[in-house]
């Protein structure tokens, strides 16, 4: 019986002109979505990692220097296209791509795609996730909204309950009928933009890969299901086509406009973030309290240089069997790295306290709730962009002690004069930087993985339970 | 003698109004049954009594002496229905739409034996294949007829069949009601059509406000009798 109504109901929905031309333009948008997608995530990927090179030349192919020149000249750290991120852009457009990294000093990422475009970027952008959590939304509601009420204002209801159907039944029909409906659009619209995905990737994924695809089309189906079984309870629940349409674009607006920016708001109202000059400040003035290698008149400078004399028992500087110099410097660098480190963290925490508290709506909202599981599956989150500026800084810290290592072991006290080898830097290793695995990303968004989940199984639990019992004709 | 349709004290209480006073009826098969009355007299919740869309408040109404309200779906198996507006399905054809309801009712024809039985409803077999959505209401409602021969059901119940048919498919209606009636089916339905309802029936109850108010047999009186007396409970 489901099957056969469910049958009626997808040829029904193949035969309407309302779902022929929304389904059209859903596949166009996405399509459009994931085609410029990819586009701009090829240039992108070109481009970084080009830039990557030319920056790790630039470093390797350095003259023989002074080592602590080295330090300063430096090298950068560009963030690497996540493999899905063309699927979701994230916060991605709004957070730099690009870190200069030298000594003694921890520089933010810079060059943002919203610093480099025009006020159209104010407007967003048309991704595959933008389709995904916003227009097919809208389409499940004009699709469904009156799958009951009017059934209920042409009495055709009353004519399939009177051949022996119940309304749990004629629910259930409905719920498979059209989500084989949306699956004539969403599947293979989906399964060219994976193909685009591979594609970009030339055909090469690994497991973490590809367990990121299979997981963000699931929750995608997840999201996709509380909406369609959403929209057929309120239409069910409902006397009329036009009160469950405003109650379902309602519920959409304060879903999908109204709530995330509340939250968001709220968020920051609750836990304020310093700004970037604050930040600076508080690093500075917290690391003023350690060793300035630049600065031989520096109080904590001669009590380490006292108890390096007394630990090698010596009398000067110059009968170090180590060149002080350098070793001044890697302590300065380990402190005021160590400063920052703790600064940054607690900068990190208060983003994630306010992200937490749209994190916890998504418990009352499954918008946001897959906002997060997608852009953390995607690797655009907030958590990834921390990740890749924490291995910039690894890196940064473990090639200034490198080279303060050098420096202090192959260089004598207040020798500035003398160059060391190139191959000193030339075989260092270049950055490379490793997405996180996907265990990792989605268990920075527990919340919201639960909160999707929690949606999805209540409606499944409750959705001919709640019909049957409130159901009126 | 065995009731294919029977009521028993049947009411219906909305709040303070009392929209079915206790009612005491049974229809043998083949017999058609018509219920005259105005608009808000009760009609309607009669055919939703006995097809157990809504729950009695006293009494019991029974289909094929099982009791609707304890066997809401076993009941379906005996009855069909065919609601005053007909709305088939639009984006089906009449076969379509026939296969569906027959198939939900448990019956899987072969195209062949579906297309007969939209013939014998008077469906014209250009239409078969054509979209609801175009169709008359006297096409709808052979659809409908064929839905309830499809079914095989031993009541068939009518809410206003003949309003906005014209004569022709008035008398095209009439004559499969009769068709049917004499292939053992019970036909119980509200109607205001006094003409139609005096040609085809075997019995008339008038109700008014919620009470059946008179019974009497179609050969008992004339159409304008009928219509003299009907009129004058109205005014009453």
């Amino acid at each position: 019986m489901i099957k056969t109504l469910a049958q009626k109901e997808l040829v029904s929905a193949r035969r309407d002109k309302r779902f022929v031309l929304l389904g059209a333009i859903i596949v166009l948008l996405l399509m459009v979505a994931a085609v410029s997608g990819v586009v701009s995530y090829n240039q992108l990927s070109a481009e970084r990692t080009m830039a990557q090179h030319a920056a790790d030349h630039d470093f390797k192919s350095q003259p023989a220097r002074h080592p602590h020149r080295m330090a300063h000249y430096g090298s950068y750290a560009f963030r690497p296209k996540s493999s899905l991120s063309f699927f979701d852009f994230g916060l991605d457009t709004y957070t730099g791509t690009m870190v200069f990294m030298e000594a003694h000093q921890q520089n933010s990422a810079n060059f943002s795609a919203v610093q480099q475009s025009g006020g159209l970027l104010r407007f967003g952008e048309m991704t595959v996730a933008f389709v995904l959590q916003w227009l097919i939304p809208l389409l499940i509601i004009f699709l469904t909204f009156n799958t009951f009420t009017q059934e209920k204002e042409q009495e055709t209801l009353k004519v399939l309950l009177s051949q022996g159907l119940t309304v749990a039944q004629i629910a259930k029909a409905k719920l498979q009928g059209y989500a084989q409906a949306l699956a004539l659009i969403i599947v293979p619209a989906l399964l060219v933009a994976s193909l685009l995905l591979l594609l970009a990737n030339g055909l090469s994924a690994d497991a973490d890969f590809l367990l990121r695809l299979l997981i963000f089309l699931t929750a995608y189906l997840v999201y996709f299901f509380i909406f369609l079984a959403g929209s057929i309870l309120i239409s069910a629940l409902n006397q009329h086509s036009r009160s469950a349409l405003l109650l379902l674009l309602g519920i959409w607006i304060m879903a999908c406009v109204i709530m995330p920016k509340v939250t968001a708001n709220w968020g920051s109202l609750l836990y304020q973030t310093p700004t970037k000059a604050e930040m600076d400040a508080t690093v500075h003035h917290a690391a003023s309290h350690g060793m300035n290698g630049h600065d031989p008149q520096d109080k904590r400078t001669a009590e380490f240089t006292k108890g390096l004399l007394a630990k090698y028992h010596v009398d000067s500087v110059s009968q170090l069997p180590v060149n002080i110099d350098g070793l001044v410097m890697a302590e300065g660098e380990a402190y005021s790295s160590k400063v920052y480190a703790q600064e940054f963290d607690k900068l990190a925490d208060t983003y994630h306290r306010q992200s937490s508290v749209s994190e916890w709506a998504g418990l009352l909202n499954p918008y946001l709730a897959i906002r997060y599981v997608s852009m953390a599956l995607a690797g655009t989150d907030a958590a990834h962009y921390v990740h890749f500026l924490k291995a910039a800084e690894d890196y940064r810290y473990r090639l200034a002690q490198h080279l303060n290592h050098l420096h202090a072991t192959q260089l004598h006290y207040h020798d500035k004069e003398t160059r060391l080898d190139a191959s000193n830097w030339k075989n260092y290793p270049a950055f490379t930087y490793h997405e996180p695995s996907v265990a990792w990303a989605l268990g920075r968004h527990l919340v919201s993985v639960v909160a999707l989940l929690l949606w999805g199984g209540l409606l499944y639990f409750f959705f001919t339970r709640l019909i049957t019992q409130y159901f009126t004709l | 003698m065995a009731f294919v349709l029977e009521a028993k004290n049947l009411s219906k209480n909305y709040q303070d109004k009392q929209a079915l006073k206790p009612l005491n009826l049974q229809l043998q098969p083949g017999e058609i049954y018509s219920l005259l009355g105005p608009n808000g007299a009760g009609k309607s919740t009669t055919i939703n009594l006995f097809l157990g869309f809504i729950a009695p408040t006293g009494g019991m109404a029974l289909i094929n002496n099982l009791e609707v309200a304890q066997h809401p779906v076993e009941i379906k198996r005996y009855l069909a229905y065919i609601p005053e507006q007909v709305v088939l399905y639009p984006n089906l054809s009449g076969f379509e739409n026939l296969s569906l309801l027959s198939s939900l009712a448990g019956f899987n024809y072969d195209a062949d034996l579906l297309n007969g039985f939209l013939l014998r409803s008077g469906l014209p077999a250009e239409a078969i294949n054509m979209r609801t959505g175009a169709y008359s209401k006297g096409m709808r409602q052979k659809v409908g007829i064929a839905a309830a021969l499809a079914k095989r059901a031993k009541v068939l119940l009518l809410d206003e069949p003949t309003s906005g048919l014209d004569p022709k498919a008035s008398n095209e209606f009439s004559e499969l009601l009769l068709q049917l009636s004499a292939e053992g089916t019970a036909v119980f339905m509200a109607t205001h059509d006094i003409f139609r309802a005096r040609e085809v029936s075997s019995r008339i109850g008038i109700m008014k406000a919620g009470q059946l108010v008179h019974q009497l047999s179609s050969n008992e009186l004339d159409a304008h009798q009928l219509e003299k007396l009907y009129l004058n409970y109205m005014h009453d």
